[in-house]
């Protein structure tokens, strides 16, 4: 492997792949052919990590090899070297340097390439094409090897290619990744350049030197007295024209299809950089992903910077880069402010400030970070270079190793904060409002069924349209197929679009079970959006399915455990009521939500009436009776309190007494299962409504037991059950004997359902 | 059930947050206990409990946050609720739990009470 080493970068170069730069290479081009009449300049590229430097560099050496032979001789030979692999032992370089020069001078001379690095053999190949100068350089290089000093092995082999070529070619230096040579063993900064310092101002050997690093370099430079001899030129990302024909090679290989405004697209989203690009174009290629839309594209995007290629390549930068790792998370933390949030930073000071280190090690951190080219300084200011990709990586190092989000969350933000911007925030109150309506209305429809086509939007309008709403509740009466809604065991809200906000930001989240069977299995989830825009949008429409999709990647749902809606106030075109047909989104319209409310004999919600509507059982009026048989088995006693909890809504309860009354009913069915060791494995619950009480019976067929003796109640910590339920309610009573026990609950409707209940804690 | 679980966080120096979510009965709650247990092991005194994703806390419940409490006293650790919905709040009071332990209506504002008391 080693002898490939420099060879590795040139062979996986394609110059086919290799797109815009054309100012750059022309002006290069110039600088080098100018070596021949002794006017050469040297010039110093810097730009940060792969951002093109070395494809740039082979690049032109490519183009130097092409030029016409037409040309009088000297021609300019283009050798190419990158540091960056180098050990960091003087000797070691100095053998490969020569290793690399007579290597490539003997293919740039007409040679098959040899197979080896064998420098005797490559010397004796040289030699006999009477370049007989290299046996002395070499038994010179031998020496200084043999005595094992550095210095003077690196002055000979650095020196060497100036003494060949003679009147037929000049050595044209193409120097990649410079910045390695800072970091050679004892040897100090900027040896090389004064190595080759009387050849560069000659102004015969034309030299195209390369780094991330170039504040090091550029000051290398000035000790030596160079600084004036170079030119300085900065790659950043490609033009959009160039970056978005870039697509076209990296797709026709893989066959891979996008469309076209979308090419434009997401050659900005990446920044113009050629190599996220390509790791772009793998990553698709590798997840067999379909490019269709946008919101597919940011997807793809959201999950390679989380967890795919984007990701690790910057993840295995930090690693080379910083490998402490306590250093590292301060660096990503500290990048993170400063390219992320844009925390405005351009000295020393405030980034050891915002570093949360001591100068010493903040100065560790920041000069790890600018060898790597994510920052350039001068003495005293330092400039972070800008990118997109790094950005969002930054956010989810962030997200994921601070805040301990899992990948999927930090997806979804991601893509939320780039589809999502369009929603109002101006709306905020009515959308909550509606939020809300929505929201009790999906507590009410628990194990309810309602007509599929209330949740049609598309067949609804084309049956219903301009028919007045008597015609329509008739219409929908008629209506045969029914969707049995899942059991709804628990509802929340989610808020909002913001980054780092609630998890997928729906409007609201249902958990529901099937058939009441508490399984994994018989999971369904309602994610729910409430659009209050005018018109329901495409993007609107894309952005909620993007969501749902993640959401059913992060819970591992299959299709049908996942039931998306729209519920909108304005208007929809039907392209978009086709769309959301297509990705399975139930669409339902405001005027729909009335029909849900008349079927439940409920009048609609307006804002802060919730809890004051009027009761529509009045005294005098037959109670309503229910029963329930719960099997005595664990945690069966949520549905008993789910019951109660819907009895209560036909009295139109407030919260804190439906929950006082939910609690209770739990309590009392736990003891029932604990103490009763019933025969029948069974426990019978009746819930009595009237206008002016709500009664609660839970009796088991058991041997009975005494509430007194608190001794039997022996686990530690235990015993609150009857505590809490006399709490709880205004009256209990418990008739117990040899055919079991029944615990009588009442809570008053009428007076007191207020007193005590909702006064809140006052314990300091 | 997957979504009753508990789970925990590191908010800086011997700080966790121990979310606990779903219903918190004798399943949970011995979960629950045992991750606090964990938390304590492991040289981190400072616990707020988040009853942020608690849904219903029985009987069996209490009990365990009451062990947890022990358990805190014991190890001379500092516990502090957060985001406990009217009901469960109630819940503690009526059992007296709330004298022991305070809570707090973000998870920020109890985090930010541990970082003055430190």
């Amino acid at each position: 492997m080693r002898l490939l080493w420099s060879q590795g970068v040139e062979l996986s170069f394609r110059p086919g792949e290799f797109f815009g730069r054309e100012e750059e290479l022309t002006s290069l081009l110039r600088v080098c052919l100018e070596g021949k009449s002794g006017i050469g300049a040297s010039v110093l590229i810097y730009g940060p990590p792969n951002i093109g430097k070395s494809s740039l560099l082979l690049k032109l050496k490519s183009e130097l090899k092409l030029l016409p032979e037409s040309e009088a001789p000297p021609s300019p030979f283009p050798f190419y070297y990158s540091f960056s692999n180098i050990l960091s032992h003087p000797l070691a370089l100095s053998q490969h340097f020569l290793q690399e020069y007579l290597w490539q001078l003997l293919v740039f001379l007409g040679e098959s390439p040899p197979a080896a690095f064998d420098l005797d053999a490559l010397c004796e190949s040289l030699t006999a094409r009477g370049h007989t100068e290299c046996r002395d350089f070499l038994s010179a290089h031998r020496r200084y090897s043999e005595k094992g000093d550095g210095l003077s092995a690196l002055a000979n082999a650095f020196s060497f290619p100036f003494a060949t070529g003679g009147n037929l070619l000049y050595p044209v230096f193409l120097f990649d990744d410079f910045q390695y040579t800072i970091k050679l063993q004892n040897i100090p900064e900027g040896a090389i350049f004064s190595i080759l310092r009387p050849y560069i101002k000659s102004g015969h050997f034309p030299m195209i030197v390369s780094g991330s690093s170039p504040g090091h370099v550029t000051s290398s430079l000035k000790r030596e007295g160079l600084y004036g001899s170079f030119q300085l030129l900065e790659v950043g990302g490609l033009s959009p024209d160039a970056s978005v024909r870039a697509w076209a090679p990296l797709f026709d290989r893989r066959k891979i299809r996008m469309p076209e405004h979308l090419m434009v697209r997401a050659a900005a989203r990446l920044g113009h950089v050629p190599i996220y690009q390509r790791m772009f174009a793998e990553e698709v290629s590798f997840r067999n992903a379909q490019i269709e839309d946008e919101v597919a594209f940011e997807n793809l995007f959201a999950l390679s910077i989380t967890e795919g290629k984007l990701n690790r390549y910057w993840r295995e930068f930090f690693e080379n880069a910083i490998p402490d790792r306590v250093n590292r998370a301060r660096a990503i933390k500290f990048l993170k402010r400063v390219m992320f949030d844009q925390f405005p930073i351009d000295t020393f000071e405030g980034a050891f400030s915002l570093l949360g280190t001591s100068p010493e090690e903040g100065g560790e951190i920041l000069s790890a970070l600018e060898f790597k080219g994510l920052l350039k300084s001068d003495f005293e200011h330092i400039q972070f270079i800008r990118d997109p990709v790094l950005s969002d990586f930054l956010f989810w190092a962030f997200e994921r190793g601070v805040l301990g989000k899992n990948t999927s969350q930090v997806a979804a933000s991601i893509v939320q904060a780039k589809i999502s911007s369009g929603l109002v925030e101006g709306d905020r109150e009515t959308h909550e409002e509606s939020a809300e309506g929505a929201k009790e209305m999906m507590r009410r429809w628990d194990c309810r069924e309602v007509p599929a086509l209330l949740f049609d939007f598309g067949k609804f309008q084309e049956r219903f349209r301009e028919k007045g709403l008597l015609e329509i509740v008739i219409g929908l009466e008629e209506d045969a197929r029914k969707v049995r809604l899942p059991k709804i065991s628990s509802v929340s809200t989610g808020y909002r679009t913001l980054r780092g906000g609630s998890r997928f930001a729906f409007d609201l989240v249902a958990y529901g079970f099937r058939d009441g069977d508490f399984s994994e299995e018989n999971l369904v989830i309602w994610a729910v959006d409430v659009n209050t825009e005018k018109t329901l949008t495409q993007s609107a429409v894309e952005h909620f399915e993007n969501r749902c999709r993640l959401l059913s990647l992060e819970k591992g749902l299959n299709p049908d455990q996942l039931q998306k809606w729209i519920l909108f106030d304005g208007a929809a075109d039907p392209v978009i009521v086709e769309l959301s047909d297509r990705y399975g989104i139930h669409l339902t319209h405001r005027t729909q939500m009335r029909f849900f409310l008349n079927l439940f004999g409920m009048q609609e919600l307006e804002k802060g009436q919730e809890e004051k509507r009027p009761q529509e059982t009045r005294a005098g009026e037959k109670p309503l009776e229910f029963e329930l048989v719960l099997p005595i088995k664990a945690d069966t006693e949520v549905v008993a309190a789910r019951v109660a909890e819907e009895v209560a809504a036909y009295a139109a309860l407030d919260k804190d007494t439906v929950d006082r009354i939910k609690m209770a009913i739990i309590e009392a069915c736990i003891n029932a299962f604990e103490h009763s060791e019933s025969e029948t494995g069974k426990v019978r619950l009746r819930y009595i409504l009237s206008p002016e009480r709500i009664e609660l019976f839970v009796q088991d067929e058991g041997k009975g037991f005494r509430p007194s003796s608190a001794g039997d109640e022996s686990k530690r910590n235990r015993g609150w059950g009857l505590k809490l339920i006399g709490e709880l309610v205004d009256d209990v009573d418990i008739t117990t004997g040899e055919q079991g026990t029944t615990v009588r609950m009442v809570k008053n409707l009428r007076h007191g359902t207020d007193e005590g209940s909702t006064t809140p804690d006052d314990e300091g | 059930m997957s979504d009753w679980t508990v789970k925990t966080r590191e908010a800086g120096e011997g700080t966790s947050v121990v979310y606990v979510n779903g219903y918190l009965n004798s399943l949970l709650g011995k979960e629950m206990e045992r991750v606090i247990h964990d938390v304590l092991d492991a040289g981190r005194p400072r616990v707020v409990l988040n009853f942020e994703g608690t849904r219903l806390i029985n009987s069996i419940g209490i009990s365990s946050i009451i062990g947890v409490v022990e358990r805190m006293t014991e190890r001379q650790g500092t516990l502090a609720f957060c985001s406990l919905n009217r009901i469960n709040q109630e819940l503690l009071r009526i059992t007296g739990v709330s004298r022991y332990v305070r809570a707090f209506d973000s998870e920020e504002e109890a985090l930010s009470y541990f970082e003055q008391s430190v």
